[in-house]
């Protein structure tokens, strides 16, 4: 699964580690997430969605 | 220790609490049984209570890992430690089966049992090693 989380990331000046507290999980978790070493449960994807204000779709995308 | 113990969450530094105290209860309760107890000597119930109580610490340390797993609210964090239980009960598992089929047929040294749980936990490292080879992350414990 493909994420635009770095650029979403970026686009609002946030360090990893800030994304990492605004969801109340560890800046590895973010790291491996925006690697695409680790894909988040659904819960975790909606907690990322609330946080930049979008769908989950606009967010995480099927690998073609 | 202390630079990691800083930098580790409160539901790590809860578990690094567990786990030492399991340690140390560990180690004093096998000092008190091999100064206190006699193999020849007849059975009694203080000798029993006496030679249970380092598994007494090492079910304390069990329950730590349990508690760690279960109070872990960080999914990947999680994941990381529960891959290494799953190589830790591989090779653990591994190594028993084997070795218990080796002393049916052959006359290779008996295994203690004692040695299960160390295996176990040595299978921990292990699995935090092939955590940071295909994920970049040992864990978090």
């Amino acid at each position: 699964m493909k994420n635009r989380l770095r650029v979403l990331r970026a686009e609002r000046g946030w360090s990893q580690q800030e994304l990492a507290t605004r969801l109340d999980v560890s800046r590895q978790s973010v790291n491996a997430i925006e690697t695409g070493r680790y894909d988040p449960s659904l819960p975790l994807a909606f907690r990322i969605a609330d946080v930049f204000e979008l769908a989950i779709e606009e967010i995480f995308q099927r690998e073609e | 220790m202390w630079g990691r113990l800083a930098k580790a969450g409160p539901v790590q530094r809860r578990y690094l609490r567990r786990m030492a105290l399991s340690s140390v209860f560990y180690v004093a309760a096998i000092f008190a049984a091999s100064r206190l107890l006699d193999r020849e000597a007849p059975v009694s119930a203080l000798g029993v209570v006496i030679a249970l109580m380092p598994g007494v610490a090492v079910l304390g340390m069990i329950g730590a890992l349990a508690r760690l797993y279960l109070e872990l609210g960080d999914e990947y964090l999680r994941m990381l430690e529960v891959r290494k239980a799953m190589v830790a009960t591989g090779l653990t598992l591994a190594v028993c089966s084997v070795w218990g089929i080796l002393e049916l047929f052959t006359p290779v040294p008996r295994l203690p049992l004692f040695w299960v749980f160390p295996m176990w936990a040595m299978g921990l490292g292990l699995g935090a090693l092939v955590n940071k080879l295909t994920l970049g992350d040992a864990g978090c414990a």
